[in-house]
């Protein structure tokens, strides 16, 4: 039989994603369901004095209208990191957009119609719109509040000496003696670049269907981390986890951007309030006022020796995060992993900072901070290597980490080849090709502490027939978990890969995974899959060892079968039934992930991103296209080589968007474009003429056969690649994204002593 | 998912219908690409939409008077996949076929067009360019006047409040030449330029209508058939009166659209 | 007001209110959800389905417009259980991730293919202008709908 792992198997899902019939979280729907409509601010800062819900109450088929005054006896407070992000907002508005009602109708018309009737009074407060109006002195304050900590790693707040303050995290790095490594550096350069707010645009917008039968809430929503998410419920309604069952059915998308919890408890709240199952689906506008992603001003400073070795690096990280917490602490921490660069440095300093504003809140979307960094840290590199006179490559050829090489003091050593990604890269755009005038190249490299913290577990059930059911909390959101599980699940058994079916993400049935994000999936659930396999596998011979009477270390299992002495084979079903002594029963493997033996060591693995692109620009209208894309996945090992390249290409191509269009643009207190049609995303002309999605397989990772994840890799260096690019095109560096053609053309026209 | 608010519709049969009930408060559409959009941002808020796709005198595009005629309800594909438009105006199918996305081509108006009067029309600068007129009908009489009189502003119409726009008439001119090039980024044209000769007489005149990058089209003709294109570019920019928005500053509009005249310019020669 | 239509080659009448977008029509009243909605402005086009064999954005297209019309949704596309070759195609490519843009791609598709049973990579290109996808990079989408015309002209 063939090994399904390695293989490019078509895609599990694809046939019912094809014929329509997958089933998403928007198109669940219960019996006797009410719609939720939310009534938002449409003040970036406000106190709210009156909300007059009457005359919208009085519209037929209007079940409630449910305000912050409602939540008696509830915990009005969700944030896995800090609690500080009312469900529904409380005496006063942080962001236009925030929710401050919420209408419940028979139909979703009749709440939309509702909601246009609720009234709400404000008295302005002073705005902060941008980190510099946060830093500013006397800046009104978004919270003077001390909220609860879910996440002790992040309690620093909770210090006796904390004051209220804009800044609302503070992560800071330092090894070596900066300071004494600037004072004898042959060359310093510094570099200070802006990193756009984004939008993930997942393009099924948030959205939950809440139902609490019996004293139980059960909600079926478009959330990442459904794990996550029930810790939040439990909080709010105080039930224990068993009580709460959270289920996420394919997501139309995620990035990063579904992480946490986000309409949950809205649509939670609606349930408990009228005792009817609560539907709650978003739309895009207001998919833009509940998560964004940070936009950043980076400033790195780095010194060189004269053999354009790196001395040290001092970075400075400032990061609009928004009205509240949500995932924002993290994203900073990351972000001050990310910045400083795979390379070999011996002094570091990095500040990273990140702001309360009276915007959307920020949190995670793929990258996850490290885009933000990596674009100062490697336009950084290639103003080095022009000040120094060496040539791009070689300047990262002579600073790159090498496998084994440490990247985070105390951390996992790197598991990756970068020198040879890097010259993947390089040949694919034939670097030293000279190029014509609004032609250049640009390459960059990122290492990212991946993976997140390691919890997870799985489940594998051998049927009485032999067919195998996988159980796994890990979120199918198009990266293709369902497939590349399944094939290693095959591949561990040696069953052939249609015998094993895939259930995933429902609290209530499926075993605990942490998260589905950091790109952990395929290494860290592929891993709990492995061991269950062998779980089930160990058991299975035992029974075979009890039934057929020959001592266990006798058995063997390969290819799907169990054999024993005397050339008797067994298939999986001979055995289960044997065993049981009937056409029943099952077997149950179980598998455990967790900061231990070869997960002990943090982060689980590094996650690499090599890219380079070449691009033109437009002499006239300063429009860049992208003549040519390479992507290195250094994968380790690939599972399923087709769903890799595409999670590379769907990374670059969301990374050439921010690279090249995409921003959110506040225009005073509120966003500017909160909509597909002025948010420019890629579209089908935008693709590259040339892509080349390479892999780099040495299996060096922790995860099964040598594989590491994979998913924010490609995104990360792209800015940096693209604005290299330009700016070798262009003769001039960018200090910005996006590079739109007008940036670009007042990059080409400005005047020289302007620089 | 936003909702739309409550309407009610009418299906009426004949324009004489039609102008019976149109109003401010109950509105024409055929595709609604605009309309329906408006409604749900809370723009507009109609008391009824009356359906124009089942009165038959305003369906199809015909050869009349030395013109092609085309009715109201006519969509952007239909005209430029019909035989009278691919014979008699071959240059109007590819400004057509370049209107947003097959969906909005095959649902949007051209007349819808002309009477939302969005600043960034690709339909308004050409059709000017061409010496396009438009007939209202209401219950009065009706009048014809010049797609180029109708424009007023942006979102600003000459139809008043009772006239239903009949039809849109494009003279055929032996040896006019035409084309439009636009520049667009996002998802409508930061400029759409408009370029068309034609002879009259002894003369030929070259004729440049310019959309999108100002607030009203601006319209220049120079009576050359090989003008000078920068001196004309300096000219549409000088009367270009552009604002700041998503597609651009003022600044980066005027050069963009000077590059863009001068591009439809030579377009125009080489035709 | 009622509507009579082909829905997928079976004849629909139902009483609708006449605000009601065709999509809100297919996935709430006929349970055909395999329409998907997003943007709602006629950009994304995951809300593609075809009335009369021309696409409309479902989202942002009146449901009593396609009274007296043939609709026909991504539902409606495989034949008795054997997929389309334009979702054969799809398949083989992984001309999807998420999926939730995949139907409006479909649907574009076979309406491009009605149209023009040989596109270049060009007119392909052009013609899926009003679709979004945020997963593929859509390369992989283009190469599906070009091997689906060779597969359905060979
Ligand atoms: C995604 C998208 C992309 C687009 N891209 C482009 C583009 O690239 N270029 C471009 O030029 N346009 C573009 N458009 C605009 C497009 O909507 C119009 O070109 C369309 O043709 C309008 O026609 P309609 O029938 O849909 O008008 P409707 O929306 O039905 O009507 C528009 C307005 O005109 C009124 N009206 C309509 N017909 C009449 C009449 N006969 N008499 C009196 N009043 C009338 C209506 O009451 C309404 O107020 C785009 C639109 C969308 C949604
Ligand atoms: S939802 Fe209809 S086009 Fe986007
Ligand atoms: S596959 Fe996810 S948006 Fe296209």
């Amino acid at each position: 039989m063939t090994r399904s792992a390695g293989r490019s198997v078509p895609r599990s899902d694809a046939r019912a994603k094809v014929t329509g019939e997958a089933k998403y979280a928007v198109d669940a729907s219960r019996p006797e369901m009410l719609h939720a409509t939310i009534v938002r601010s449409d003040r970036a800062h406000a106190l709210i004095k009156d909300i007059d819900t009457a005359e919208a109450a009085a519209i037929p088929g209007v079940s409630a209208v449910i305000t912050s005054d409602d939540l008696d006896g509830l915990f009005p407070r969700f944030g896995h990191i800090v609690a500080d992000h009312p469900i529904l907002a409380i005496d006063r508005v942080r962001y236009y957009g925030e929710p401050v009602a919420m209408v419940l109708a028979a139909s979703r018309h009749t709440a939309a119609d509702a909601a246009r009737l609720v009234r709400v009074s404000y008295e302005g407060l002073p705005e902060v719109m941008s980190i510099a109006a946060a830093l500013e002195e006397g800046a009104p304050l978004l919270h003077e509040e001390r909220y609860d900590h879910g996440d002790e790693s992040f309690g620093e707040a909770m210090s006796d000496d904390w004051s209220p303050s804009n800044i609302a995290h503070e992560v800071c790095l330092e090894w070596g003696d900066v300071d004494a490594a600037f004072t004898d550096a042959t060359e310093i350069v510094e570099t200070t670049t802006h990193y756009p707010m984004l939008y993930a645009y997942a393009m099924e917008p948030y959205n939950a269907l809440a139902t609490f039968d019996e004293g139980a809430l059960e909600v079926i929503t478009t959330a990442q981390h459904p794990y996550q998410v029930r810790e939040d419920l439990a909080r709010i309604f105080d039930l224990p986890l068993a009580a709460v069952r959270v289920t996420s059915p394919f997501l139309g998308g995620g990035y990063g951007s579904k992480s946490y919890t986000k309409v949950e408890p809205l649509a939670a709240v609606g349930a408990w309030f009228s005792r009817r199952p609560v539907k709650l689906a978003l739309d895009v506008e207001e998919a833009i006022y509940t998560t964004r992603a940070d936009s950043a001003t980076v400033t790195v400073k780095s010194a060189f020796g004269a053999d354009g070795m790196l001395t040290a690096r001092d970075f400075q990280l400032d990061l609009d995060s928004g009205a509240y917490a949500d995932n924002g602490p993290l994203v900073l921490a990351k972000a001050v992993h990310r910045c400083f660069g795979p390379y070999r440095i011996p002094n570091l300093r990095v500040r990273g900072r990140s702001f309360y504003t009276n915007t959307t809140p920020a949190s995670s979307y793929r990258g996850f901070g490290a885009p933000q960094g990596n674009l100062a840290g490697e336009l950084n590199m290639d103003q080095a290597a022009e000040r120094l006179g060496i040539d791009p490559g070689e300047i990262r050829r002579r600073n790159l980490l090498l496998p084994g090489e440490e990247v985070l003091p105390g951390a996992r050593p790197l598991d990756a080849d970068l020198p040879a990604d890097l010259e993947m890269v390089l040949e694919s755009l034939d670097s030293s090709r000279p190029r014509g005038p609004l032609h250049g190249i640009g390459f960059g490299a990122s290492a990212s502490d991946a993976g997140a913290f390691p919890v997870s577990t799985a489940t594998i059930k051998v049927h009485a027939d032999g067919s195998v059911t996988l159980l796994t909390g890990s979120t199918e959101m198009g990266q293709g978990s369902q497939t590349a599980l399944a094939q290693i699940a095959a591949t561990e058994l040696g069953v052939p890969l249609g015998s094993v079916r895939v259930l995933q993400s429902d609290t209530a049935i499926t075993p605990y995974e942490r998260t589905t994000g950091a790109s952990r999936t395929t290494t860290l659930t592929g891993l709990a899959i492995q061991r269950a396999c062998a779980d089930a596998l160990e058991k299975m011979m035992a029974m075979v060892s009890e039934s057929r009477e020959v001592p266990v270390e006798d058995v063997k299992t390969s290819d799907g079968v169990i054999s024993i002495p005397g050339g008797g084979d067994l298939t999986f079903a001979e055995a289960v039934q044997d065993w049981f002594g009937s056409r029943a029963g099952e077997v149950t493997g179980v598998g455990i992930v967790r900061k231990a033996d070869s997960t002990a060591m943090l982060p689980p693995f590094w996650e690499i991103g090599m890219v380079g692109v070449e691009v033109s620009v437009d002499a006239e209208t300063g429009y860049v296209t992208v003549d040519h894309l390479a992507t290195v996945g250094d994968v380790g090992y690939a599972i399923n080589p087709a769903l890799v390249e595409g999670q590379d290409l769907g990374a670059a191509t969301q990374g050439l968007g921010a690279a090249l269009f995409e921003q959110l643009i506040y225009d005073g207190p509120q966003p500017l474009n909160p909509n597909v049609v002025d948010y420019r995303v890629p579209r089908s002309r935008d693709v590259p003429r040339t892509i080349d999605t390479m892999l780099a397989e040495r299996r060096d990772g922790v995860g099964p056969y040598g594989a590491k994840g994979s998913g924010e890799g490609a995104l990360n260096p792209i800015g940096g690649a693209v604005a290299a690019a330009v700016g070798r095109a262009i003769g001039r560096w960018p200090d910005r994204l996006p590079l739109t053609p007008e940036y670009v053309w007042r990059l080409m026209h400005m005047e020289t002593e302007a620089e | 998912m936003s909702v739309l608010p409550p309407f009610e519709l009418h299906r009426p049969t004949s324009i004489e219908e039609v102008v019976e009930l149109i109003s401010w408060d109950d509105l024409p559409y055929v595709g609604g690409t605009e309309l329906l959009l408006a409604m749900r941002a809370g723009l507009l808020n109609p008391r009824s939409l009356i359906d124009l796709k089942g009165v038959a005198e305003i369906t199809g595009v015909r050869a009349h008077n030395g013109a092609v005629r085309i009715g109201a309800a006519v969509t952007h594909q239909q005209a430029a996949t019909t035989e009278v438009i691919s014979e008699k105006l071959p240059e109007l199918p590819p400004v057509l076929l370049h209107v947003g996305n097959p969906r909005v081509r095959w649902s949007g108006t051209l007349a819808g067009n002309l009477c939302f009067a969005e600043p960034k029309s690709d339909v308004i600068p050409f059709l000017i360019a061409l010496d396009a007129t438009v007939t209202l009908v209401s219950a009065d009489g009706s009048r014809e006047m010049s797609v180029r009189e109708f424009i007023i502003g942006p979102y600003f119409t000459a139809r008043t409040e009772h006239e239903l726009l009949a039809w849109i008439d494009i003279p055929v001119v032996p040896g006019r030449r035409g084309t439009y090039l636009k520049y667009q980024v996002m998802e409508r044209p930061t400029v759409g330029v408009a370029a068309v000769r034609l002879d009259e007489g002894d003369s030929t005149i070259t004729r440049v209508v310019v959309g999108a990058a100002g607030e009203v089209p601006v319209v220049h003709d120079v009576d050359h058939a090989h003008p000078d294109r920068s001196a004309v570019a300096t000219a549409v920019v000088d009367a270009l009166e552009p604002i700041d928005d998503l597609t651009g500053s003022s600044d980066y509009k005027r050069h963009v659209t000077a590059v863009y005249v001068e591009r439809a310019l030579e377009k125009l020669e080489r035709m | 007001m009622t509507i009579r239509t082909v829905v997928n080659g079976r004849p629909v009448t139902e009483p609708i209110p006449v605000r009601w977008t065709l999509a809100e029509f297919v996935r709430d009243r006929l349970g055909l959800t395999g329409t998907k909605l997003s943007c709602g402005m006629q950009v994304c086009g995951v809300c593609t389905v075809l009335v009369d064999g021309r696409p409309v954005s479902a989202c942002s297209y009146l449901a009593v417009d396609v009274d007296g019309c043939e609709v026909t949704t991504i539902e409606g596309l495989a034949d008795a259980g054997s997929l389309h070759p334009i979702q054969a195609a799809f398949v083989d490519h992984f001309a999807l991730q998420c999926g939730f843009c995949t139907p409006g791609f479909i649907m574009m598709a076979k309406s491009l293919l009605d149209e023009n049973p040989r596109p270049t990579r060009k007119d392909v290109v052009d013609y899926l202008d009003g679709n979004i996808c945020r997963c593929t990079g859509y390369q992989p989408i283009i190469d599906a709908i070009v091997d689906a015309s060779e597969r359905m002209t060979p």
